[in-house]
């Protein structure tokens, strides 16, 4: 049997480590610009995808960055920064196209009906919002919002994914690496779909009124992701 | 019969009990057949993935009842959480469980399917009344969705084997994705008002069948499974479930009209 009280003991810090990184992606979900099917079909503000393929994408790729760093450094800032950036550059590479997409595939300006004005570069929006729909397309604020979601998500991500890996373990490097992993992909998603449930599925970005119900999500998340993060720590700490 | 639809509590059809049996003893029976039969001959693996198929089909209808009620977001978060907590669940009860391994996974995907259930409802207020139920079913469904593959890849579910072949491989994405999918598309695949709900499991069986398949082709790389009779097995059951749901996609239709191929650019003119 193995020891779970010494196992907890011994990796207390690396549980606290993976639940902020799991409170990070929650509270990262309400900055990026999602709007589900109807964005889609450019009636609404943001990417025309759900929440957690938005967040899975960029959060993944933060992953594999964070991964890829590990592999050449222990420094855990390195570790960290380069999911950041790594999710960062993911996310703004889809707000970029989906926003080449809107204005002249689609043929609609970037406006945001939450707002009259955008709050970073105080450009008109109400005029701009085509009749009947909330808005379309992604306005700078949107934009700057969701570079800032991709970069808390990233960090989270690879927060869990160092706490980890950092576990005292008799795994074999590469066996660590995978479970690692794929226990940071399973806390992933959990906390990408807790923040989408508590806005309702769409977000414009942080200037949208439903950005105030963050403290709820990422509540949740924390009970949720100590969980998982003693459930995770004793699984690789047994080995 | 009657229709789901959001707003409400998706009825009619097999009672959700049953449903809820046949997943946990079907998933659970799968997994320990295709365990120790294995050990007698290798092409007995595939009753893991008959396991994971009961699994799945108990995962869709969940997945089926909460999503009526309109969750406010895609149907497919629902099915991407449901294996985010599997897989951390079944790593764990394989892990420190050795053969009672799929039971304490079970049990420890239950528990936290249950806490966030109740973290949905108490915390951000979703309202849904059996949204602590059907996580905790979800989360359970996903468990064993991911243990019965993982034993249709590997013949065993030790977990030494499975970090081998399954984990450290990469195989454990496929798993993810290929289980995630069977769970969560058979209801965003057929819902509205017009939903039934034999057609939507048919769904289930149907992309469960496919898991089935592709868990027989990694398992040509393991030692303990052997592939043909998996991946035989997955396609007649493909075929079965797939000729059904289009039985039930013509009986479920107001008509269905041939429409004929699409005409070439000589007869547009």
């Amino acid at each position: 049997m193995i020891d779970v009280a010494g196992i907890i003991a011994e990796n207390i810090l690396y549980i606290a480590m993976v639940t902020i990184g799991g409170m990070l992606i929650s509270w990262s979900v309400h900055f990026v610009p999602v709007g589900g099917a109807p964005a889609a079909m450019a009636q609404a503000t943001g990417i025309g995808t759900g929440t957690v393929q938005l967040a899975a994408g960029a959060g993944l790729t933060g992953l594999v960055t964070a991964g890829a760093v590990m592999a050449v450094s222990d420094s855990p800032l390195l570790v960290v920064a380069s999911g950041g950036v790594g999710a960062m550059i993911m996310i703004s590479v889809t707000m970029i196209v989906g926003t080449w997409v809107y204005v002249y595939g689609v043929g609609v300006p970037p406006a945001s009906a939450k707002v009259d004005y955008d709050p970073i570069t105080k450009d008109r929006q109400d005029i701009y919002v085509s009749q009947g729909t909330e808005g379309h397309g992604l306005p700078t604020v949107s934009y700057v919002s969701g570079v800032i979601g991709g970069a808390l998500g990233g960090i989270g991500g690879s927060i869990i994914y160092f706490a980890l890996m950092s576990t005292s373990t008799g795994l074999t490097q590469s066996n660590l690496v995978a479970l690692a992993s794929i226990f940071a992909v399973g806390i992933f998603f959990v906390n990408a779909v807790i923040p989408s449930y508590n806005i309702g599925g769409t977000i414009e970005g942080f200037h949208d009124p439903k950005f105030k119900k963050w403290p709820k999500a990422v509540l949740a998340s924390f009970v949720a992701t100590l969980m998982c993060a003693f459930v995770g720590i004793i699984t690789i700490g047994g080995l | 019969m009657s229709a789901g639809g959001a707003g409400g509590e998706a009825t009619g059809g097999i009672p959700q009990n049953k449903l809820i049996a046949l997943g946990t003893l079907g998933g659970l029976a799968g997994a320990y057949g295709g365990h120790f039969l294995s050990v007698a001959s290798p092409a007995f693996a595939f009753i893991g993935a008959l396991g994971a198929i009961c699994a799945i089909v108990w995962g869709g209808a969940a997945v089926r009842r909460v999503a009526s009620y309109g969750l406010g977001t895609g149907v497919p978060s629902i099915g991407m959480m449901a294996l985010g907590m599997g897989v951390v669940a079944s790593m764990f009860g394989l892990a420190v469980g050795g053969i009672a391994g799929p039971i304490v996974a079970f049990i420890t995907a239950a528990i936290i399917g249950l806490v966030i259930g109740v973290l949905a409802n108490k915390v951000l207020g979703m309202g849904i009344p059996i949204m602590e139920q059907s996580m905790t079913e979800i989360a359970g469904a996903g468990a064993l969705t991911i243990i019965g593959l993982s034993v249709a890849m590997t013949g065993t579910f030790m977990f030494d084997a499975v970090l081998e072949t399954v984990v450290a491989t990469g195989y454990i994405a496929v798993i993810f994705i290929a289980g995630g999918m069977a769970i969560l598309h058979p209801f965003n695949a057929n819902l509205g008002p017009d939903e039934t709900q034999d057609r939507t499991l048919m769904t289930g069986v149907e992309k469960g069948a496919i898991a089935m398949v592709v868990a027989g082709i990694v398992a040509t790389v393991a030692d303990g499974a052997s592939a043909v009779p998996t991946i035989l097995i997955g396609v007649v059951i493909w075929y079965i479930a797939f000729s059904k749901y289009v039985k039930l996609v013509n009986r479920d239709a107001y008509k269905v009209l041939g429409t004929g191929l699409l005409p070439t650019e000589e007869e547009l003119e």
